[in-house]
């Protein structure tokens, strides 16, 4: 039974070294995430183009369909001449209106040919923001041949999205009225003192407290007692430990909202509790079932 | 009162099935305070490495594990009912016993699975604990659900496996009900298992920043159903490889004749099942495929254009491995038939044709290729076979491969008789003539998908499919009939097949297993550095899409470490039989 075991176990070793073999074959790659890129309105056009180029090949995805040297895919228009032929392409559009459309409404207007199949620039997977669509059509220029005229305005930086709920902290404040009387970032009211580097001075601890017991701790220079109760208790326990991360993220510190979770949920104590019961409407169904079959004996 | 009494075999059934329920509820309770109190314990973090080691490829082969673990739990109930009706219906015992051969396998492997899931959870919260919250918080209802489900397939499957023997004759119905029961509760633990796994591929139900809108929409995501039927047909082949190599270990330590024929018979069911499973497997794929695209063309590209697409040229040498070995089994099983020596002339050209399709199947496409890739190959097209690795050619290659299977397999079942009925001459071709109208169809088709566009092409693959599955429909439609009452030439002589044979059939285990294992990181692996894609980035240290030599490793470790665990389930049902033999 050994020797069987280790000649089915020898030819298991063989195939999987053969399939293995054949993996390390095939062209070999790897594919990292999109860098994060800063843009500002004072980036210059030379390194708007070269952002461009960084998100046309990893974030947008664009290569996938389109090309930008000889040898690439020919699904969608080839982008070496898209910057070229953008004025002609609608009439009474120029060229940078154009290609602003082009990739953020790709249905509105389609290059003849090409059938409807790009999605907006401006959602998933791609996800960009207008800034980073603006970097992407500085680059079209230049692989054009022509002058970047492109230019990035301070709202197409503020339109920036956030990865998703990892990183809900700001909409959180917004939601529960927080932004009424403080200002964060540069927006909100003026009641209380403002947040935006509160980070720098307070523990994440401290602004958990604060937040369910205004009573804890007041900011010199502001009157104790004008922070209601009631609002910081009724912001769920997830969405405090968000809003934490985010006020301490905008003073460069790190602090992650998991482990803030009750290490006894409800739920689970709860499910504990209706398992448990049913394991002893059987035990009790096993006795009686055993204490007949000894009747009946 | 004697109705009130139980017996002692209805008290075990009873107590076996609560030490099912027992063993379920310490492992649920286990995992939660462990997961709690790790949870608290552990500093906040978004991600964790675990002492130092990949977090990814942590809960890669764990998950694959337990994949691996449930698709063989969740496959085999469906065969063994079946062969238990077989069984009930046309009174042999044999089936019964193959049937009961089959669940013997499974109470080993619910504690298998159940053990790897509870760990796989555990990863989950210690090494994605932020992502983990957001998507128990999203999908709290279906975890309830799925709880009470898994109570519910422990209970119904300790049941079915302990009341085999108090459930005979005319109550045989209520077991066969127990088995439809493990079946239905086992199907639906799948669904519910999709939901989370498809809703990571094409989200549905949440806004942009991922609050749920619509729960129903989260679960009815554009791949759920596609993967759920999919996942169920790989169950049933999976399981049925698997089982077909417990018969093969069986047949070589077999200590007699009796033995060997038994688990020679055993072997050739389950590979019938596993290759009967297989085969409409790539069209619930090609319904997969669709939907990906659908849902978002750039990860469908991705997927078959861009950095996956080298993978399938993986996937085509399996998939041709396994129609080699599958066709290799029959011919070698055709040696344990008296009359099948008949058909052996057919073996060489049957080989021809598979070696073609396989060729051309595994031919690297022009469309996927970088610059340095077609200046390995020499071109944009494959420097030998050119224009015949494009998929008009492997639409032909892979349909003319199922028939020539489905042929074989045929051959294999006629081997020892001889047709009676008077029209036997005019049945036989009539089939000769769909086989040949069917190829015609395949082949015309793929001719013609040269002079169309894609789009138009794609279309074609649905009429070679159907030609091809009309065919096997009417062949055995007309076999049936034709072989009733048909002259025996001599009985097969189960157990008189050789020892290579057997060793096919652990290709055809372990190649499904490697294959689910590339696949499952194909579909996984799409995601490239999103969790949920399109919506929530993975920002850790390994959001980066790996080599494929990488990935084949690693894929190839856990098709290791899946055999040793089921090595295991094999040596306790063994064990079993050993220790009753000898009582």
């Amino acid at each position: 039974m050994k020797t069987t075991f280790f000649k089915i176990f020898a030819f298991l070793l063989l195939t999987v070294s053969i399939y293995s073999y054949v993996g390390q074959l095939v062209p070999q790659f790897e594919e990292y995430p999109p860098a994060k890129q800063n843009i500002t309105v004072s980036t210059s056009p030379t390194d708007l183009a070269n952002i461009g180029e960084e998100i046309v090949r990893v974030k947008g995805g664009c290569l996938i369909c389109h090309k930008v040297t000889e040898s690439g895919n020919v699904r969608g228009p080839d982008l070496r001449q898209a910057a070229g032929k953008a004025a002609t392409r609608k009439e009474g559009m120029g060229a940078e209106a154009y290609l602003l459309e082009s990739i953020t409404q790709p249905d509105v207007f389609l290059v003849p040919g090409y059938p409807k199949m790009m999605p907006s620039a401006l959602k998933p997977p791609a996800n960009l923001n207008l800034a980073e669509v603006k970097a992407v059509i500085a680059y079209l220029q230049t692989l054009g041949g022509i002058e970047v005229t492109v230019k990035i305005e301070a709202s197409d930086i503020a339109a920036a999205k956030a990865a998703g709920p990892v990183h809900k902290g700001k909409g959180a404040m917004g939601t529960y009225g927080c932004v009424g009387c403080h200002k964060v970032e540069g927006e909100g009211g003026e009641v209380g003192p403002e947040l935006t580097k509160v980070g720098a001075t307070r523990t994440p601890e401290e602004l958990l407290q604060k937040i369910v017991n205004p009573a804890a701790w007041t900011t010199a220079g502001y009157q104790p007692g004008i922070m209601p109760v009631e609002i910081g208790k009724s912001i769920p326990e997830g969405d405090r430990h968000e809003i934490v991360a985010y006020l301490m993220g905008l003073s460069g510190k790190t602090y992650s909202p998991t482990g803030a979770e009750s290490p006894w949920s409800h739920e689970g104590v709860r499910l504990g509790l209706v398992i448990l019961v049913f394991n002893i409407i059987m035990l009790a169904a096993l006795a009686i079932a055993n204490r007949r079959t000894k009747g009946a004996a | 009162m004697a109705n009130s009494s139980v017996t002692p075999s209805a008290r075990l059934a009873l107590r076996g099935t609560y030490k099912g329920v027992m063993k379920i509820s310490l492992m649920l309770a286990a995992t939660y305070l462990i997961a709690q109190g790790l949870t608290s314990y552990l500093p906040a973090a978004d991600y964790r490495s675990l002492f130092g080691f990949s977090n990814r490829t942590a809960v890669w082969v764990i998950a694959e594990l337990h994949l691996m673990f449930a698709a063989f739990v969740l496959g085999v109930p469906i065969f063994a009912v079946i062969t238990e009706v077989i069984g009930s219906v046309t009174n042999e015992k044999r089936y019964d016993d193959l049937a009961k051969e089959f669940t013997k396998l499974l109470a080993m492997a619910y504690t298998l699975t159940a053990i790897l899931g509870c760990v796989l959870l555990v990863l989950f919260f210690a090494l994605y604990p932020k992502f983990t919250g957001y998507m128990t918080k999203l999908f709290k209802p279906t975890w309830l659900v799925y709880i009470v489900l898994i109570f519910g397939e422990v209970i119904v499957a300790y049941l079915y496996w302990y009341t085999w023997d108090l459930l005979p004759g005319t109550r045989k119905k209520w077991h066969l009900l127990l088995g439809v029961l493990v079946n239905i509760w086992g199907t639906a633990l799948l669904f519910v298992a999709d939901i989370w796994v498809t809703f990571m591929m094409s989200p549905a139900g949440i806004d942009d920043a991922g609050n749920l809108t619509n729960l129903w929409a989260a679960i009815n995501n554009p791949t759920w159903m596609p993967i759920n039927i999919h996942r169920l047909l790989a169950n049933v082949a999976f399981g049925g490889a698997i089982v077909a190599a417990y018969g093969a270990v069986r047949f070589l330590n077999a200590k007699s004749d009796e033995e060997r024929a038994r688990f020679d018979w055993m072997g050739y069911v389950g590979s019938f099942i596993a290759i009967g499973a297989f085969i409409p497997l790539p069209f619930a794929g090609y319904w997969l495929g669709r939907e990906i695209y659908q849902f978002s063309q750039q990860m469908g590209v991705s997927m078959m254009g861009g950095s996956f697409a080298w993978l399938w040229i993986l996937q085509a040498m399996l998939i041709g491995g396994l129609f080699l070995a599958s066709n290799f089994y029959l011919w070698l099983g055709m040696g344990r038939i008296p009359g099948a020596e008949r058909y052996v002339k057919f073996q060489v050209p049957m080989m021809i044709l598979l070696t073609i399709g396989f060729i051309v199947w595994a031919t690297p496409r022009s469309i996927m290729a970088t610059g340095t890739e077609m200046s390995a190959m020499g071109g944009s097209h494959h420097p030998f076979l050119g224009l015949f690795g494009v998929m008009a050619a492997k639409n032909t290659a892979v349909n003319l491969m199922i028939l020539t299977t489905f042929f074989s397999f045929m051959l294999y079942r006629r081997g020892n008789r001889v047709p009676t009925v008077s029209w036997a001459a005019v049945g036989k071709i009539t089939q000769a003539l769909v086989i040949a109208a069917a190829s015609c169809v395949v082949l015309g088709y793929g001719i013609y998908s040269y002079y169309v566009p894609s789009n138009i092409r794609i279309g074609f693959s649905i009429y070679q499919v159907s030609a091809v599955l009309a065919a096997m429909a009417v062949f055995v439609a007309i076999d049936i009939p034709l072989l009733k009452g048909a002259r025996e030439i001599g009985a097969i002589r189960w157990g008189q097949i050789p020892a290579r044979a057997q060793y096919a059939l652990f290709f055809l285990a372990i190649s499904f297993t490697w294959l689910m294992g590339l696949m499952g990181y194909i579909r996984s692996g799409i995601r490239q550095y999103w969790h949920v894609y399109g919506r929530v980035m993975d920002e850790s240290n390994n959001a980066y899409t790996m080599t494929h030599g990488h990935a084949t490793l690693i894929v190839s470790g856990i098709t290791i470490l899946f055999f040793l665990l089921v090595s295991i389930v094999f040596w306790m049902a063994t064990r079993n039989d050993h220790k009753a033999a000898t009582e």
